[in-house]
């Protein structure tokens, strides 16, 4: 019994330890920038990974040059012309002294553009950040991956089938 | 002496009864582990694959896959020693890889799901490797892994489906059926790659496996009661993963050290995408049992797809618009609800042939 509950200790360790870089959550780091004038407000756009690609998820920092504590504001995102999406500047989860988004993916391919409304002590401004590329994303076609990862459910429909087959006639 | 006249209890657990809660366990640890990370990715963020929420889907699958593969192992034995199999037990055995294995069907759907989801785990770890750890539910291998657990739910079914002569078979059937029902709306989400600019996928299926899954009550039992039985338990589920969700996200934070997002709204993100008009669907399947089924499929449908705004509008605010989009979403809702009505009848009959009943003993 003792040398089981020693084993059992021995592997719960050795999993754990093996695992502890696993458990760190991963820091975020900024590999390139862009700098955006809203008004008064020097913004600092930062990118975890350059150039960002479609679907390749990321960390975005926007920081102010004196900082986010006495400031609120918006991002939109737009897509080409069209616009995409609004939410409230938050603070990045891994990285609290800025605004951000983490492990964020652009959707599609193409340009973007993302217009900062900031509000502070120098009262209302807006930039944009202009002509953002997102370039084709990597890894296979979409279409394969799907057909990939929809096996299961074709199996289960094939299994189905079988068992449709076999059952028929007893169905009313 | 009173104590010797005490006859000794007898009372032992039912055969079948332990692997299969251990299946059905396993599928609830999945079906917990799932609605926590969805709130934790909403309400808080950061991420690795050693999270609480994701430990609880990887032993999910490993509680199910291991008892599973127990109940081969030992059928399979059974079957070498020319030992009578009861079929109780996951249902009829069938020959795996020519005869070298002998699975109960049941055990064998449950156990191919959860080595799915291993297979699928990879492909999802190649998938971050590329595409960085992105948080998206709806991403083809997350897709992939979540229908590898739908088809150990599966297997869940048929195998209390095989004891619903039994009281144990019948409440794991509906818990079972209840747990992929919930399952099945976060797995709906994958129609969002569907390009139909001109209706909503992913309510239509929502609405699709909504229906089926209570139909597929209603006639897999042998009493009526099966579809409301269902869609009671899955409001219980849809209770008490709302207060759940956000509680364990914020608990699990607190734990690490980690602060919540901020305009974090808290509303339950699982739970939400459960139709809270189930159970009146359900009491309408039971009512109208002597119409076609594809009658109160359609309305089922229709009735789903047609508040899944609402709800949307009562939780989180805002309007809607009575478009065209939302009009066909109900229409389409309608005719995929009718079939549904109609495969889940016939699926239901399908579990029937499972049990080792007497009606049965021809198939």
């Amino acid at each position: 019994m003792r040398k089981t509950l020693l084993g059992l200790l021995g592997a719960a360790a050795l999993l754990f330890g093996l695992a502890t870089p696993a458990l760190a959550y991963e820091p975020v780091n900024i590999v390139h920038t862009e700098k955006v004038q809203a008004g008064p407000y020097d913004l600092t756009v930062g990118f975890s990974t350059w150039p960002v690609k479609a679907m390749q998820s990321l960390d975005f920092t926007f920081a102010p040059e004196d900082g986010i504590a006495d400031k609120t504001g918006k991002l939109t995102m737009f897509y080409g012309q069209k616009e995409f999406d609004d939410s409230p500047l938050a603070r990045h989860p891994r990285k609290r002294e800025v605004w951000g988004l983490d492990i964020h993916a652009m959707p599609a391919q193409g340009t973007w553009t993302f217009r900062f409304d900031i509000d502070g002590p120098a009262g209302p401004a807006t930039g944009e950040l202009k002509n953002l590329q997102v370039m084709e994303q990597p890894g296979p076609p979409m279409g394969l991956s799907w057909a990939i990862s929809t096996i299961p459910l074709f199996g289960l429909i094939a299994f189905i089938v079988i068992a449709w087959r076999r059952t028929r006639p007893a169905s009313r | 002496m009173e104590i010797t006249a005490v006859a000794p209890s007898t009372r032992t657990v039912p055969r079948g009864l332990v692997p299969a809660s251990a299946v059905l366990g396993g599928t609830l640890l999945s079906l917990v582990g799932l609605t926590w990370d969805i709130q934790w990715h909403s309400d808080v963020g950061p991420d690795t694959f050693f999270t609480l929420p994701h430990l609880f889907l990887y032993a999910g699958s490993a509680v199910s896959g291991l008892a599973s593969l127990l109940v081969v192992l030992m059928t399979t034995a059974d079957a070498k020693r020319a030992r009578a199999v009861d079929p109780i037990v996951g249902g009829r055995a069938v020959g795996v890889f020519g005869r070298t294995f002998a699975a109960p069907v049941g055990y064998l759907i449950s156990g191919t799901g959860a080595a799915l989801f291993l297979v699928y785990g990879l492909w999802d770890q190649w998938w971050h490797g590329l595409y960085g750890f992105d948080a998206v539910i709806d991403s083809p291998p997350h897709i992939g892994l979540l229908l590898s657990i739908s088809i150990t739910m599966v297997g869940a079914v048929m195998i209390f489906a095989v004891a619903r002569d039994q009281r144990w078979g019948v409440y794991g059937a509906v818990a079972a059926a209840a747990a992929l029902l919930v399952f099945s709306m976060v797995t709906s989400l994958g129609l969002r790659a569907v390009p139909a600019a001109f209706a909503s996928p992913v309510s239509i299926g929502t609405a699709f496996f909504s229906v089926m899954i209570l139909f597929m009550a209603a006639h897999a039992l042998d009493r009526r009661g099966g579809a409301l039985a269902v869609g009671v338990s899955v409001a219980v589920l849809q209770a008490v993963f709302w207060w759940f969700s956000p509680w364990a996200a914020k608990v699990y934070a607190d734990a690490t050290g980690l602060p919540l997002r901020d305009y974090t709204d808290g509303i339950p993100g699982l739970p939400n995408m459960i139709p809270m008009c189930l159970v009146g669907v359900a009491v309408a399947v039971e009512l109208l049992h002597r119409l076609p089924v594809w009658i109160p499929g359609a309305a089922g449908g229709a009735v789903i797809a047609a508040l899944v705004p609402v709800q949307r509008v009562l939780v989180h605010g805002g309007s809607f618009p009575v478009n065209a989009r939302y009009l066909t979403t109900i229409v389409l809702a309608a005719a995929f609800g009718a079939l549904a009505a109609m495969l889940g009848r016939r699926f239901g009959h399908m579990l029937r042939h499972l049990a080792p009943a007497k009606e049965n003993s021809h198939a």
